[in-house]
């Protein structure tokens, strides 16, 4: 606070370093900072003058033409599309799921949470093979869905778009279930009430009053899903078909089957530039929020 | 009969018409509610009329929020029957009640705006929307906050939110309303002000308004009937003036009339008077009590029924220890013995002097007696 005038930004910085706590902070952040600098900051740049290289190591913008054309675009339209179903479907079954842990005693919302998010300690893999066997033509649940002489059973659930779906889904549900409870418990109960007061219906406080309180938690679950699935290698994989290719897998082939790194690289690229743009998203949902946040709490 | 909230939009239409009395009545039966081991509300009962302005007072933690929560639904009574308008509502959601509720933390939805908070409830009735825009802008209008339609709640100091909740409350003229310290956060100047208002729309739409303050002159300047509250139960029910003048125990002696208690027991009755013989020595002329010859009582009288006068004709004398003067009253105490003052409210023209020695007399029917041992 020791710059109360307008000053340039340059005189600002200086001020700021000049400041014994800034110069205490970055020396104890530069640790980090190389870190970052060798394990992530250089390998980006790395992939990013790779994808810019033709064979003759001179400049081209043939890769990421290459990337945004034919069966690689269509890899990253799959891609989105499933991360878009993924972030959907979690952040509809999140909000069930959270909403009725929020409404229980602390203690069997501690139990309920500990349930959803234990199965994430378990191996991805073990994970898919686990939903592999539940889900398969003689799995649990088409055994028992025929058992009960459910018309069109046993239904097709693995190596297509709903296998894929159901796995991402099963992995992304941990981290809407925590993020919307923690929305829902910071809803304070008593508005719904004066709404009630007033002579609103169940329905309509849902809607006007509690939907527009936990939206902005909403939206940044649902961008988070949908950041999140992008990267998604293993459940395609294993519980798609060939038309749920993501674009993952389409950069893991290239790299160890067909050796065409500078390929690989702009769609990584491509990948890196899709995150940042949802990152950047989320964060304007998140101040959104933290706004709202401090509203509810006045 | 337009008394089911919601589903008819025509309450909306009928407090419209002013000086109909839109009122309702209300009955509370036995209430008793408790919490753990804990008693809130124990064995309140009362019978409310049509379009009367009650309210309840008393210290913190005395029930009244409890009390008020069990009217509107909110909170489950334990045991006990809550009429209105003549139905039996004890099991009905809050929703169905058709009542107005002003909370004491305001409880104004953040994401909307002033405007959008006043004309929810119109929305909830369907009022058209030329309709809403001209009641949200009157009654912003009333409470002196024109102009702030357009703020969001957490823009607004904690008085103008507490506003904007009266609004809110009183802007679809629900014939019960419930208000719960609703001008709480305000200063002197703004609370008389909207004291003066509440009671307007109050007498010309014949509202019934249960009104809940522990400010006992806001509950004497706004009150038909002022129902003192008392580690939750309700020790008086009764206009401000029968609780004023004939307390039935000397916590509701004390609480409005700020009274002054001296101990003494019962010497003898006459036609007319009971006669106390104080423990200072005098003996005190009060209004008929059925008391026991020879009981220990406790007398109360306040500040204002005192007088000043000639020790000889005195029921009790000491030495005025200070004099204080507030416009044409003047404040004086009298030391009467041992740790032992009385505060009198005298006329400014018969103000004693300090270190005077001066009696103190008043008229017997101003003077209550209550048995001791009630005198906790
Ligand atoms: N939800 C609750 N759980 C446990 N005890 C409660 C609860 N609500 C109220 N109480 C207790 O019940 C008693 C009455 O509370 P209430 O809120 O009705 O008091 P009040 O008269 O409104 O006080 P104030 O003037 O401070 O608002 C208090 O002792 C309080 O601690
Ligand atoms: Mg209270």
């Amino acid at each position: 606070m020791s710059v109360s005038t307008p000053a340039l930004p340059a005189a600002r910085i200086r001020a700021a370093l000049a400041s014994r706590r800034t110069r205490y902070g970055l020396l104890t952040a530069l640790p980090v900072v190389i870190y970052l600098l060798v394990l992530f900051v250089y390998p980006i740049l790395g992939t990013l003058a790779l994808s810019l290289k033709d064979e003759q190591g001179g400049f081209t913008l043939h890769w990421y033409a290459d990337t945004l054309t034919g069966i690689n675009l269509s890899v990253l339209l799959t891609t989105l599309r499933i991360s878009a179903e993924t972030a959907l479907a979690s952040l509809v079954l999140g909000f069930l799921l959270a909403y009725a842990v929020s409404r229980m005693r602390p203690l069997f919302a501690a139990l309920a949470m500990v349930l959803v998010v234990a199965p994430h300690f378990v191996s991805a893999l073990v994970r898919t093979y686990g939903w592999i066997i539940l889900l398969g033509d003689y799995g649990v649940l088409n055994e028992a869905m025929q058992a009960v002489h459910l018309p069109g059973a046993p239904y097709q659930l693995l190596y297509n778009e709903i296998g894929v779906v159901i796995g991402t889904t099963y992995v992304m549900l941990p981290y809407t279930v925590l993020l919307l409870y923690g929305v829902m418990r910071g809803v304070d109960r008593r508005l719904l009430a004066a709404a009630a007061s007033m002579g609103a219906g169940r329905l309509v406080i849902f809607r006007r009053i509690y939907l527009p309180l936990v939206a902005p938690g909403l939206a940044s679950a649902g961008l988070l899903s949908f950041i999140l699935s992008l990267g998604y290698y293993v459940t395609p994989r294993l519980m798609g078909g060939p038309n749920q290719t993501m674009i993952a897998s389409l950069i893991e082939q290239q790299v160890t089957k067909d050796y065409r790194w500078n390929g690989a690289a702009a769609q990584g690229v491509v990948l890196l530039l899709i995150t940042f743009a949802g990152l950047l998203l989320l964060k304007v949902v998140g101040s959104l929020g933290a706004s709202a946040k401090q509203r509810s709490n006045s | 009969m337009t008394d089911l909230g919601v589903a008819t939009p025509t309450v909306a239409g009928a407090g419209d018409k002013p000086a109909a009395a839109t009122g309702k009545s209300l009955s509370v039966v036995a209430l008793r509610k408790t919490y753990g081991p804990m008693v809130a509300v124990e064995d309140a009962s009362m019978e409310i009329a049509a379009g009367e302005f009650v309210t309840f007072l008393g210290s913190s933690g005395s029930g009244k929020t409890t009390t008020l929560m069990m009217i509107a639904g909110f909170v489950e009574p334990d045991s006990g029957t809550i009429t209105v308008g003549g139905r039996d509502v004890t099991r009905l959601d809050p929703q169905k009640r058709n009542l107005g509720f002003v909370f004491q933390q305001y409880l104004l939805f953040p994401h909307m705006t002033v405007a959008e908070n006043i004309a929810f409830p119109l929305q909830l009735r369907g009022v058209p929307k030329d309709e809403i825009r001209r009641r949200v802008f009157e009654t912003l209008d009333l409470v002196g906050l024109s102009g702030f339609g357009n703020r969001k709640p957490r823009q607004l100091s904690g008085g103008q939110q507490q506003r904007v909740a009266l609004c809110r409350a009183l802007v679809y003229r629900p014939p019960v309303i419930l208000m719960d310290e609703p001008l709480g956060a305000l200063d002197k100047k703004l609370r008389d002000q909207l004291q003066t208002e509440i009671k307007k729309i109050q007498r010309e739409l014949g509202l019934t308004v249960i009104y809940v303050t522990h400010d006992q002159e806001e509950a004497l300047v706004l009150s038909d009937r002022i129902a003192v509250m008392r580690d939750g139960r309700i020790d008086q029910f009764g206009t401000p003036r029968e609780l004023f003048e004939r307390p039935r125990t000397p916590f509701v002696a004390d609480f409005l009339g700020a009274a002054n208690f001296l101990s003494g027991r019962v010497e003898h009755h006459t036609d007319e008077h009971t006669l106390v013989r104080l423990d200072t020595g005098g003996l005190l002329r009060a209004r008929q009590h059925a008391l026991a010859k020879g009981a220990p009582v406790s007398v109360a009288v306040q500040p204002g029924r005192l007088d000043v006068c000639a020790p000889a004709d005195a029921f009790c004398s000491g030495t005025v220890q200070s004099v204080t003067y507030v416009g044409t009253l003047v404040r004086v105490v009298v030391n009467v013995g041992a740790n032992c003052s009385i505060r009198l409210e005298v006329s400014a023209r018969n103000a004693p002097q300090v270190g005077e020695r001066v009696g103190i007399t008043a008229d017997p029917d101003n003077i209550n007696l209550f048995a001791a041992e009630s005198a906790g």
